[in-house]
């Protein structure tokens, strides 16, 4: 066992992300990946494209934010929620997320070591909260995979795949790079006996940014993150592996900014409090030669508490906490013959959630199983995959999500690849139980499983005007989840030297929650707004990537993606003649045409990144350039149609530089310099995640026993 | 402040614009393209309303409001006409799904009243949308108004093309701009033409 991991983590440094001219000597590499059929699988046999990062690439950009390093990868898109932007720069709620095949970042499940991050804001996980230090490697499987990981995955999954601890060795970093912004990352890990241990303490701390000087405040307040993790696996017997895990994220943020207060410009202080605690205990034991068994729990609570006081007070002006507990017992058996692979699970996921905005704390249960098998036909030329879920929560029907998918080589550097599959995402709770009074401009959003009851509370308070008929409000039927169904085709060439992929995705989106406006108004005239499932939209693409290894030294890699992103019931006025525009310069009225429509905010038709990578293994030096860039992207209608129809209503393009440098000068020591955004691209009110211009530098210190020879041929 | 800024330079360059496009009306059909007018009315929810007249494009003071000389009301996005509820007048309104040049005729029948305060003629969000991003009321293009006036002998085409808010300094908004063009047949025939 021991051999066997020491083999995949030389695996994961050696044939990385680039390959170096010392492992092109060898065969073609072999990737292993887990996410495609939950079980570790060479990605050449893996029936769907799966995108990797590896540890060695993470290194080598120097990044420290999870956000940036997926940023470059082909096909996705960090993202502002559309809420977010604030028209009195207050400091934005929500944050950005993964864009993925032209979905929202609540469609993309993020999951670590195969399990799900919760804590989702208005749909948006932060991925600030993970630290980049201890990664082995991000797993990105784009399309429906709801087959397998249930709700949530109907974009796709980002699994982050954590270090499994292999031998003893020491690694020191210390990070320092523009505005104020510190890191120190400390890990250990090791064998004893036949147990292995590791443990990971980092902390990140930045004093933030200010993009808009004019306005009180920074745009993001200086925070301080803790991220510590503990990895026990023990080798019970030749059998049975136990592997342990503890996560602990605690992050605290300054909460500085303006309000009005009794309608004076009043400064407002205090701190924004998060905390994420994950175990996770799995058990594996080999039935047999060929079968396995594994039996885990995983616990998750999340929490988030935010507050302000008026200056110089104990008065607090807003006070909002999050509180989400998940526990999922789960079992999962394997049985692997020498044509087929088959895998059958099941378990139970219960979920609270305890929120301000909630209307009390609130339960759900899931229950699910799910049953996939992989064929290896004709000496694995054709690999055929077919696999179901079956999710059941305690407040919806059961949902099925099944997905079919094949894979061709005809030969070592060939691979043709296609997959159909559903995907689905639950109601979440704020779609069910969201209790919000805005008291400023007066408006109220309720969830749709409460809005009867407060409807009838309002009524009843004098709130709504008793003559109004609530009836047709009072037995709404239950949400339903958004459900997808995906398509796609992918043909991927490798060599030694170049590595092709080229795909084609389409996914049709049917039960789309969105807001909609109650036809009456409360007695001060304020809007009610509730959820119900409305929108059909489509999304489709083409992705190309393109990698060479050029000479001895150099790579070079290009990735595009072309997407198109329309709702369908706007196809459907414009075809109808319905849809009428209003130019805001000429005045002049006309139908929208076909041509016209451009398609859903916030999607840019064209993405493109391109990195070129040098490494020269005599001076033991790499220089890494990377450039991305995003397209114009729908940002607002001015037109008087509520679509993105006019070239006007694009918010333009923009370009992301990174580069880094590093030098190892020992064994154990490297040092890395670089520069990410050195364009210095900023747009306060669009983009604000996007800080300027900043320089860093990066220690990195290991003692290594084992590892003394492979450390040196890493570069 | 910069966006203020920003914003308050639009509304000068559209104001401008306006201007050109009110003179250029003058020589083409005014039934199709209309008089391109702004009205200002406060953002509150709970104030008074600014009162309008059409037939020589005025404000009309609020101490009148119980007169039939206003025909349209407005503040925030609601509209208010002047009869039943709202006032003394015989006034009314039709929400028509079509472009201002398409409608040549006021409809005999099937107009719309303030029944009570809260069952207005013209319901909120009808004819404009709540953009959250920019915080923006956007009327809906292909949204006109056929009005009948608060003295009950007139007929007129309304729609609505555009709200600004006027620069603020605050978390609110004070008032918003309006744009809205208008053709008000003085003959008192139902003939937009």
């Amino acid at each position: 066992m021991r051999k066997i991991i020491f083999i995949l983590f030389l695996f994961s440094i050696q044939f990385g992300w680039s390959q170096t001219d010392s492992s092109s000597n060898k065969k073609l590499l072999e990737e292993i990946v887990v996410t495609s059929n939950r079980t570790a699988t060479k990605k050449w046999d893996a029936a769907i494209p799966i995108g990797i990062v590896s540890k060695k690439y993470i290194q080598l950009t120097g990044s420290l934010k999870l956000q940036d390093i997926l940023q470059e990868q082909t096909g996705i898109t960090i993202v502002n929620s559309t809420l977010s932007t604030s028209l009195s720069g207050y400091p934005n709620p929500f944050g950005q997320g993964i864009q993925m095949e032209g979905l929202d970042p609540a469609y993309t499940a993020v999951l670590v070591d195969g399990e799900p991050l919760i804590g989702r804001n208005a749909g948006i996980l932060k991925l600030g909260r993970i630290a980049t230090g201890n990664i082995s490697q991000i797993e990105i499987a784009k399309g429906p995979t709801s087959c397998l990981y249930g709700s949530e995955a109907l974009a796709g999954v980002i699994n982050i795949i954590t270090e499994k601890p292999t031998a003893e060795e020491l690694n020191l970093q210390l990070y320092a790079a523009g505005n104020s912004t510190f890191s120190q990352t400390i890990s250990y890990s090791n064998l004893i006996h036949k147990t292995s241990v590791q443990a990971f303490v980092n902390r990140y701390s930045t004093e933030g940014y200010d993009l808009d000087p004019s306005i009180y405040g920074k745009t993001i307040d200086p925070y301080t993150d803790w991220n510590a993790c503990l990895k026990i696996n023990a080798a019970l017997s030749k059998k049975t592996d136990l592997l342990f895990s503890l996560k602990n994220y605690y992050s605290k943020q300054t909460n500085d900014y303006q309000i009005y207060w009794q309608n004076n410009p009043t400064i407002v202080n205090g701190y924004t409090t998060e905390t994420d605690k994950t175990l996770f205990v799995q058990l594996k034991h080999q039935l047999s030669t060929k079968s396995t068994i594994q039996i885990r729990t995983y616990f998750d609570n999340y929490n988030n508490t935010s507050f302000v006081n008026l200056k110089n007070t104990d008065y607090t002006f807003d006070e909002t906490s999050f509180d989400q507990t998940i526990i999922k017992p789960e079992i999962q058996l394997e049985h692997e013959g020498s044509f087929h692979k088959y895998i059958l699970g099941g378990g139970t996921n219960f979920e609270t959630i305890d929120a301000s905005r909630y209307a009390g704390k609130k339960a759900v249960q899931t229950t699910y199983a799910f049953s996939q098998n992989e064929w290896y036909l004709f000496q694995k030329k054709l690999v055929l995959n077919a696999g179901i879920r079956i999710d059941k929560r305690t407040d919806f029907d059961a949902n099925l999500s099944p997905r079919i998918s094949t894979a061709f080589k005809p030969n070592n550097h060939i691979k043709l690849m296609a997959s159909a599959g559903y995907g689905f995402k639950a109601p979440d709770f704020r779609h069910m139980y969201l209790s919000f009074n805005n008291s400023q401009i007066g408006y109220a959003l309720i969830g749709n499983n409460i809005l009867a009851e407060q409807l009838e509370s309002m009524q009843q308070n004098g709130v709504l005007d008793p003559s109004i008929n609530i009836n047709p409000y009072l037995q709404l039927p239950t949400l339903l989840p958004e459900k997808s169904f995906g398509t796609s085709i992918t043909a991927t060439y490798r060599s030694k030297k170049i590595q092709i992929e080229l795909s084609v995705f389409r996914n049709d989106i049917d039960n789309l929650i969105d807001v909609y406006i109650l036809p009456f108004t409360k007695m001060n005239n304020g809007q009610i707004y509730s959820y119900h499932n409305v929108n059909k939209i489509f999304t489709q693409g083409i992705n190309a990537e393109i990698k060479v290894d050029l000479f001895k030294n150099i790579s070079l890699f290009a990735g595009y993606q072309y997407l198109e992103a329309k709702d369908k019931s706007v196809l459907d006025l414009i075809r109808n003649h319905k849809k009428i525009k209003l130019d805001p310069i000429t005045f002049r009225e006309s139908l929208v045409s076909e041509n016209d429509y451009i398609g859903l905010p916030n999607r840019s038709a064209h993405t493109f990144t391109s990195k070129i990578l040098w490494q020269n293994n005599k001076y033991h030096f790499d220089a890494f350039l990377r450039i991305s860039y995003r397209g114009p992207y729908g940002y607002k209608d001015i037109n008087g149609d509520d679509i993105i129809d006019d070239n006007r209503e694009l918010a333009s393009g923009y370009t992301n530089i990174n580069f880094s440098a590093r030098k190892q000068f020992s064994n154990q020591l490297s040092v890395q310099i670089g520069v990410d955004n050195a364009g210095n691209y900023t747009n306060p009110v669009e983009m604000p995640n996007i800080a300027g211009r900043i320089y860093f530098i990066n220690f990195n210190y290991s003692i290594n026993q084992l590892f003394n020879k492979s450390q040196k041929n890493q570069l | 402040m910069k966006k203020v800024i920003l914003f308050a330079a639009l509304a000068v360059t559209v104001m401008s614009s306006c201007f050109k496009s009110d003179t250029q009306t003058e020589n083409s059909s005014q039934s199709d393209t209309g008089i391109i007018k702004k009205i200002t009315v406060p953002f509150s929810t709970s104030g008074k309303y600014k009162l309008f007249r059409l037939v020589d494009s005025s404000y009309v003071l609020n101490s009148d409001s119980a007169t039939s000389s206003w025909d349209f009301g407005m503040r925030r996005a609601t509209l208010i006409f002047n009869s039943a509820s709202s006032g003394p007048g015989q006034g009314a309104v039709i929400l028509e799904n079509a472009t201002f040049a398409s409608v040549t005729r006021a409809p005999y029948d099937g107009y719309a009243f303030d029944t009570t305060a809260s069952q207005k003629a013209i319901k909120d969000y009808s004819w404009y949308t709540y953009n959250p991003q920019t915080r923006g009321f956007d009327p809906i293009a292909g949204k006109t108004f056929v009005i009948k006036t608060g003295e009950g002998r007139h007929y007129a085409k309304v729609q609505f093309i555009k709200a600004e808010y006027e620069p603020f300094v605050g978390p609110m908004p004070v008032n918003i701009i309006y744009t809205f063009r208008y053709y008000y047949q003085a003959d008192g025939s139902v003939n937009f033409f």
